[in-house]
Protein backbone atom coordinates (compact mmCIF):
# COMPACT_ATOMS: atom_id res chain seq x y z
CA UNK A 1 0.00 0.00 0.00
CA UNK A 2 1.17 3.42 -0.92
CA UNK A 3 1.56 5.80 2.70
CA UNK A 4 1.81 2.50 4.97
CA UNK A 5 4.09 0.70 3.08
CA UNK A 6 1.64 -2.64 4.15
CA UNK A 7 0.53 -5.04 1.69
CA UNK A 8 -2.26 -5.21 0.63
CA UNK A 9 -5.29 -7.28 2.54
CA UNK A 10 -9.04 -7.87 1.06
CA UNK A 11 -9.37 -9.72 4.30
CA UNK A 12 -9.79 -6.22 5.91
CA UNK A 13 -12.54 -5.11 3.15
CA UNK A 14 -14.64 -7.93 4.08
CA UNK A 15 -18.55 -7.04 4.62
CA UNK A 16 -17.80 -3.98 2.44
CA UNK A 17 -18.21 -3.83 -1.40
CA UNK A 18 -14.66 -3.05 -3.12
CA UNK A 19 -14.68 -1.33 -6.32
CA UNK A 20 -11.09 -2.52 -6.96
CA UNK A 21 -9.16 -0.29 -10.07
CA UNK A 22 -6.25 -1.65 -12.02
CA UNK A 23 -4.19 1.80 -13.25
CA UNK A 24 -0.69 3.27 -14.32
CA UNK A 25 0.67 6.46 -14.04
CA UNK A 26 0.85 6.19 -17.98
CA UNK A 27 -2.76 4.90 -18.94
CA UNK A 28 -5.21 7.98 -20.02
CA UNK A 29 -8.45 6.33 -19.28
CA UNK A 30 -7.01 5.47 -15.55
CA UNK A 31 -5.79 9.05 -14.81
CA UNK A 32 -9.49 10.28 -16.62
CA UNK A 33 -10.76 7.49 -13.94
CA UNK A 34 -9.80 8.51 -11.30
CA UNK A 35 -12.09 11.84 -10.33
CA UNK A 36 -15.11 9.38 -10.65
CA UNK A 37 -13.38 6.98 -8.48
CA UNK A 38 -13.25 9.96 -5.60
CA UNK A 39 -16.87 11.06 -6.17
CA UNK A 40 -18.01 7.32 -5.74
CA UNK A 41 -16.13 6.73 -2.65
CA UNK A 42 -16.90 10.24 -1.08
CA UNK A 43 -20.53 9.47 -2.02
CA UNK A 44 -20.64 5.72 -1.08
CA UNK A 45 -18.23 5.32 0.90
CA UNK A 46 -20.93 5.78 4.05
CA UNK A 47 -22.55 3.34 2.62
CA UNK A 48 -20.02 0.42 2.38
CA UNK A 49 -18.00 1.21 -0.22
CA UNK A 50 -14.34 0.94 -0.84
CA UNK A 51 -11.84 1.91 -3.34
CA UNK A 52 -8.93 0.19 -4.40
CA UNK A 53 -7.08 0.99 -6.62
CA UNK A 54 -3.89 -1.37 -7.85
CA UNK A 55 -0.92 0.42 -9.86
CA UNK A 56 1.02 -1.48 -12.05
CA UNK A 57 3.48 0.98 -12.76
CA UNK A 58 7.37 -0.16 -12.96
CA UNK A 59 8.55 2.94 -11.15
CA UNK A 60 7.06 3.88 -7.62
CA UNK A 61 8.51 7.37 -7.96
CA UNK A 62 5.96 7.88 -11.15
CA UNK A 63 3.11 7.10 -8.66
CA UNK A 64 4.25 8.97 -5.84
CA UNK A 65 4.72 12.34 -8.05
CA UNK A 66 1.10 11.39 -9.87
CA UNK A 67 -0.69 10.82 -6.18
CA UNK A 68 1.47 14.59 -5.40
CA UNK A 69 -0.26 16.11 -7.74
CA UNK A 70 -3.57 14.41 -8.02
CA UNK A 71 -4.30 13.23 -4.55
CA UNK A 72 -7.35 10.72 -4.00
CA UNK A 73 -9.45 9.74 -1.12
CA UNK A 74 -9.23 5.66 -1.31
CA UNK A 75 -6.27 3.06 -0.91
CA UNK A 76 -3.97 2.96 -3.39
CA UNK A 77 -1.59 -0.05 -3.74
CA UNK A 78 1.53 -0.66 -6.15
CA UNK A 79 2.11 -3.55 -7.59
CA UNK A 80 5.58 -3.33 -10.25
CA UNK A 81 5.80 -7.13 -10.61
CA UNK A 82 2.32 -7.50 -12.30
CA UNK A 83 1.54 -10.26 -9.50
CA UNK A 84 -1.61 -8.99 -8.99
CA UNK A 85 -3.23 -8.26 -12.61
CA UNK A 86 -1.98 -12.04 -13.33
CA UNK A 87 -3.96 -13.27 -10.57
CA UNK A 88 -7.17 -11.39 -11.67
CA UNK A 89 -6.24 -11.75 -15.33
CA UNK A 90 -6.42 -7.95 -16.52
CA UNK A 91 -7.34 -7.97 -20.04
CA UNK A 92 -7.51 -4.28 -20.45
CA UNK A 93 -6.40 -1.16 -18.63
CA UNK A 94 -7.77 0.57 -16.65
CA UNK A 95 -9.72 -2.83 -15.16
CA UNK A 96 -12.17 -2.38 -12.47
CA UNK A 97 -13.46 -5.30 -10.69
CA UNK A 98 -16.46 -5.12 -8.38
CA UNK A 99 -16.36 -6.82 -5.43
CA UNK A 100 -19.64 -8.10 -3.37
CA UNK A 101 -19.93 -8.11 0.35
CA UNK A 102 -19.33 -11.90 0.78
CA UNK A 103 -15.92 -11.26 -1.35
CA UNK A 104 -17.03 -12.65 -4.93
CA UNK A 105 -15.97 -10.76 -8.21
CA UNK A 106 -19.61 -10.22 -9.30
CA UNK A 107 -18.52 -7.50 -12.03
CA UNK A 108 -15.48 -7.11 -14.35
CA UNK A 109 -15.54 -3.58 -16.23
CA UNK A 110 -12.80 -2.98 -19.34
CA UNK A 111 -11.62 0.75 -20.07
CA UNK A 112 -13.02 3.63 -18.98
CA UNK A 113 -15.30 5.88 -21.05
CA UNK A 114 -17.39 8.99 -19.47
CA UNK A 115 -20.60 6.95 -20.60
CA UNK A 116 -19.89 4.00 -18.11
CA UNK A 117 -20.11 6.09 -15.49
CA UNK A 118 -24.14 5.48 -14.88
CA UNK A 119 -23.54 2.08 -15.56
CA UNK A 120 -20.95 1.45 -13.06
CA UNK A 121 -22.44 3.93 -10.37
CA UNK A 122 -26.09 1.40 -11.11
CA UNK A 123 -23.39 -1.92 -10.61
CA UNK A 124 -22.17 -0.72 -7.29
CA UNK A 125 -25.61 0.48 -6.14
CA UNK A 126 -27.34 -3.11 -6.27
CA UNK A 127 -24.06 -4.39 -4.61
CA UNK A 128 -24.44 -2.13 -1.56
CA UNK A 129 -28.26 -2.93 -1.41
CA UNK A 130 -27.86 -6.35 -1.02
CA UNK A 131 -27.21 -6.89 3.00
CA UNK A 132 -24.72 -9.39 4.37
CA UNK B 1 13.29 -20.76 -47.86
CA UNK B 2 12.76 -24.19 -48.29
CA UNK B 3 16.98 -25.03 -48.08
CA UNK B 4 17.06 -22.25 -45.57
CA UNK B 5 14.89 -24.04 -43.22
CA UNK B 6 16.35 -27.84 -44.33
CA UNK B 7 19.39 -26.61 -43.19
CA UNK B 8 18.73 -25.61 -39.74
CA UNK B 9 18.34 -28.25 -36.85
CA UNK B 10 15.16 -28.73 -35.90
CA UNK B 11 15.71 -27.92 -32.44
CA UNK B 12 17.13 -24.69 -32.93
CA UNK B 13 14.41 -23.65 -35.30
CA UNK B 14 11.69 -24.50 -32.11
CA UNK B 15 14.21 -22.16 -30.03
CA UNK B 16 13.65 -19.29 -32.77
CA UNK B 17 10.07 -19.81 -32.87
CA UNK B 18 9.65 -19.82 -29.14
CA UNK B 19 11.43 -16.88 -28.74
CA UNK B 20 9.78 -14.85 -31.45
CA UNK B 21 6.41 -16.36 -29.79
CA UNK B 22 7.31 -14.60 -26.38
CA UNK B 23 8.19 -11.22 -28.28
CA UNK B 24 4.41 -11.67 -28.90
CA UNK B 25 2.59 -11.10 -25.90
CA UNK B 26 3.04 -7.84 -24.29
CA UNK B 27 0.70 -8.10 -20.82
CA UNK B 28 -1.94 -4.80 -20.32
CA UNK B 29 -0.14 -4.07 -17.60
CA UNK B 30 3.29 -4.08 -19.26
CA UNK B 31 2.91 -1.47 -21.13
CA UNK B 32 4.37 1.61 -19.25
CA UNK B 33 7.38 1.48 -22.05
CA UNK B 34 5.36 1.22 -25.05
CA UNK B 35 3.04 4.44 -23.57
CA UNK B 36 5.90 6.37 -23.55
CA UNK B 37 5.71 9.30 -26.06
CA UNK B 38 8.97 8.78 -27.39
CA UNK B 39 7.69 5.20 -28.63
CA UNK B 40 5.29 7.17 -30.87
CA UNK B 41 6.00 6.51 -34.99
CA UNK B 42 6.31 10.29 -35.02
CA UNK B 43 6.98 11.78 -31.50
CA UNK B 44 8.27 15.44 -32.35
CA UNK B 45 6.10 16.11 -35.26
CA UNK B 46 7.32 19.69 -35.76
CA UNK B 47 10.86 18.35 -36.06
CA UNK B 48 10.26 15.58 -38.46
CA UNK B 49 8.66 18.46 -40.50
CA UNK B 50 11.11 20.72 -40.52
CA UNK B 51 13.52 18.28 -41.33
CA UNK B 52 11.50 17.36 -44.09
CA UNK B 53 11.32 20.43 -45.24
CA UNK B 54 14.93 21.10 -44.70
CA UNK B 55 16.05 18.10 -46.91
CA UNK B 56 13.19 19.40 -49.61
CA UNK B 57 15.21 22.19 -49.87
CA UNK B 58 18.57 20.91 -50.01
CA UNK B 59 17.44 17.97 -52.31
CA UNK B 60 15.91 20.44 -54.83
CA UNK B 61 12.78 18.27 -54.73
CA UNK B 62 9.73 17.07 -52.99
CA UNK B 63 7.94 14.00 -52.45
CA UNK B 64 8.50 10.52 -51.48
CA UNK B 65 8.23 11.68 -47.86
CA UNK B 66 4.57 12.48 -47.54
CA UNK B 67 5.08 15.95 -47.44
CA UNK B 68 4.35 19.02 -49.53
CA UNK B 69 6.35 21.99 -50.82
CA UNK B 70 9.15 22.58 -53.62
CA UNK B 71 12.47 22.75 -53.90
CA UNK B 72 13.25 26.55 -53.42
CA UNK B 73 12.99 26.69 -49.34
CA UNK B 74 10.80 29.44 -49.22
CA UNK B 75 7.19 27.67 -48.24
Amino acid sequence: MIGTGEPLDFGSYRGKVIYLDFWATWCPPCRKSMPFMMSMRKELGDEGLEVVAISVDEEKEAVNRFLARYPVNFAIAHDPDGDCPQKFEVMAMPSSYLIDRQGRIRYVHLGFRDGDKNEMREKVLDLLEEKP
Amino acid sequence: MKSVIRILPGQVLAMMVLMFLAGCSVSPWERGNLAREEMLPNPDPALSTMRAHVFESKEAASGGQGGVGGGCGCN
